[in-house]
């Protein structure tokens, strides 16, 4: 770290040293670009929350030797998916058998973003904690800089990666903040348990990880899931509910973690552990507004205060998208410095960078998933229909239970019809 | 010894904070006393909001674990909310 004075001029500004902020930060100092990042908690990862894994595609494209080097606690080889009753849980898993697979990771993000920043330093990028962004500052129409700790910066272009509380960019009035139904709000606890502990009880090699996610119980059936990674000697256990339902229905949202871990199938994979850490963090849930609002004259939004956040209902990503999107905006700021002109008609190839990547992509194919996915029905009825099912098969006793039959009985226990469940089906089918 | 099940106090009092002297969320407790609803005391991850039994709201930010919830959640625009100051607040390191 350098001394600064003030009003020291940068070629960019980067509010937030997070996965978005750093993204940009490491590929503008790669370009030998003059980067100031900016970021508020004491430590860079100080502020930063997430469910528990990562998807790797960005930084092997983007950094040499990420598989190498990066502080990954495991790779992700099993996938779970649990429904569950106030008793019961129907699990269907995934276990990739080559141990050379590697598409996901688990890690604590507060570590990955460190060791991030370390990568975006020997680019040359500085990075300056323990310092809040107060104020953006506007001369002549245009983003001139920032006031942060005091301090006057200035900048061609500030980008930014505040977080999914967007409190500058709606100062600034580029967005509107949040509604309930936009968003959900995550709850985790981190929980210590030995090594081979965590091995014996998931069934799992060295490096390898679980990703579980759970329907029904954990948000006491309301739409949202629970959520369960395994690092190298903890496990991260939370749930994500949507806002507009944990008010609607006064869910108890402090304790929802805690209930989740009474649950008796939690239970005996978590007994004997220590919880470290609890953390809370809101998630985007709905496809964001007109891409045109994430760039203005001298400013760009990346990362979760642009919602860059895919919930396909068995697949949620943020930090992927949120490296991704900062990318892009270094390669539109690299453009329009060769252009020599930071204007918003200049910024506007950011628009078509994130059209054409997998970001806006993936989020138009899913626009209506969020809808789909809205739906009580399928977190309450179909949770409990499905597993009812499952458990009348499976028990044996004075009643005979062919398939059709032992389906219909509870489908109709829980409100349902063979009817509704086709048609049910096929919206999902069509959607996710 | 393990703590398997912890009260909300106790697993705030696991995390680690550098506190601010002065509040980063301001409550306008003027507009809660019209509040019927009050989704602040448990939409609030960290149990921050409390009703006394007289039906006034109290907050304690020292708790807090920035997520932003109370600001969205609020119906009536009460909650003045901002990150606390450089350096202060919450200091995750596992999450």
């Amino acid at each position: 770290m350098r001394p600064m004075t003030s009003e020291e001029h940068f070629d960019a500004i980067i509010i937030g040293a997070g996965a978005s902020g750093l993204g940009a930060a490491y590929t503008l100092a790669k370009y030998g670009f003059n980067v100031l990042v900016i970021e508020r908690g004491e430590r860079v990862g100080s502020k930063n929350v997430f469910g528990g894994r990562i998807y790797s595609h960005v930084f092997e494209k983007v950094i040499d030797g990420f598989n190498r080097e990066a502080p990954i606690e495991r790779w992700v080889r099993k996938e779970r998916l649990t429904l569950m009753d106030d008793n019961d849980a129907l699990t269907l898993e995934l276990s990739v058998g080559n141990d050379e697979y590697r598409n996901s990771f688990t890690a604590y993000l507060s570590k990955f973003l460190r060791w991030l920043s370390k990568k975006a330093e020997e680019n040359g990028a500085f990075i300056l904690t323990g310092t809040k962004v107060d104020k953006v500052l506007i001369e002549n129409n245009k983003v001139s800089g920032v006031l942060a700790g005091g301090d006057v910066f200035k900048a061609d272009v500030v980008i930014d990666a505040e977080g999914v509380n967007p409190i500058l960019a709606r100062d600034l009035g580029f967005r509107d903040d949040w509604k309930p139904h936009e968003v959900a709000i995550g709850v985790k606890e981190v929980i210590k348990l030995p090594k081979e502990v965590i091995e014996d009880r998931l069934n799992l090699g060295d490096d390898e990880g679980v990703a579980q996610l759970f329907i029904g119980y954990p948000t006491k059936y309301l739409p949202g899931g629970g959520f369960l990674y395994t690092n190298k000697d903890s496990v991260t256990i939370g749930v994500v509910v949507r806002l507009e339902h944990a008010i609607r229905n006064r869910l108890p949202v402090y304790d929802i973690v805690e209930i989740f871990k009474r649950h008796p199938y939690v239970h005996s994979l978590l007994k004997g552990g220590s919880v470290i850490e609890y953390s809370a963090h809101l998630v985007p849930e709905v496809p964001m507004g007109n891409l045109d609002q994430l760039y203005g004259d001298g400013f760009l939004i990346v990362g979760d205060a642009a919602g860059f956040v895919l919930n396909t209902g068995i697949i949620i990503r943020g930090v992927d998208l949120a490296f991704w999107s900062g990318v892009l905006a270094a390669e539109t700021v690299k453009k329009a410095h060769d252009e020599g002109k930071y204007t918003k008609e200049a910024l506007s190839y950011y628009e078509s960078l994130l059209r054409n990547s997998f970001i806006i992509k993936e989020l138009q194919a899913y626009n209506k998933a969020n809808a789909v996915l809205n739906n009580n029905t399928i977190y309450n009825n179909y949770v409990k229909s499905i597993l009812g099912f499952v458990k009348d098969i499976y028990t044996v006793d004075d009643n005979v239970k062919k398939m059709l039959g032992t389906m219909l009985n509870s489908l109709h226990r829980n409100n349902l019809t063979l009817v509704t469940a086709m048609k049910d089906l096929i919206t999902v089918l069509l959607n996710l | 010894m393990s703590n398997e099940y912890l009260s909300i106090e106790e697993r705030l009092g696991l995390n680690s904070y550098i506190i601010d002297k002065e509040p980063h969320i301001k409550v306008n407790y003027e507009i809660c006393k019209n509040c019927v609803e009050k989704p602040c005391t448990y939409v609030c991850p960290a149990r921050l909001y409390t009703v006394d039994e007289y039906g006034n709201v109290h907050f304690n930010y020292e708790g807090c674990l920035e997520c932003g919830t109370c600001r969205i959640a609020c119906p009536h625009g009460a909650v003045d909310w901002n990150y606390p100051k450089g350096g202060k607040g919450i200091h995750y390191q596992f999450s």
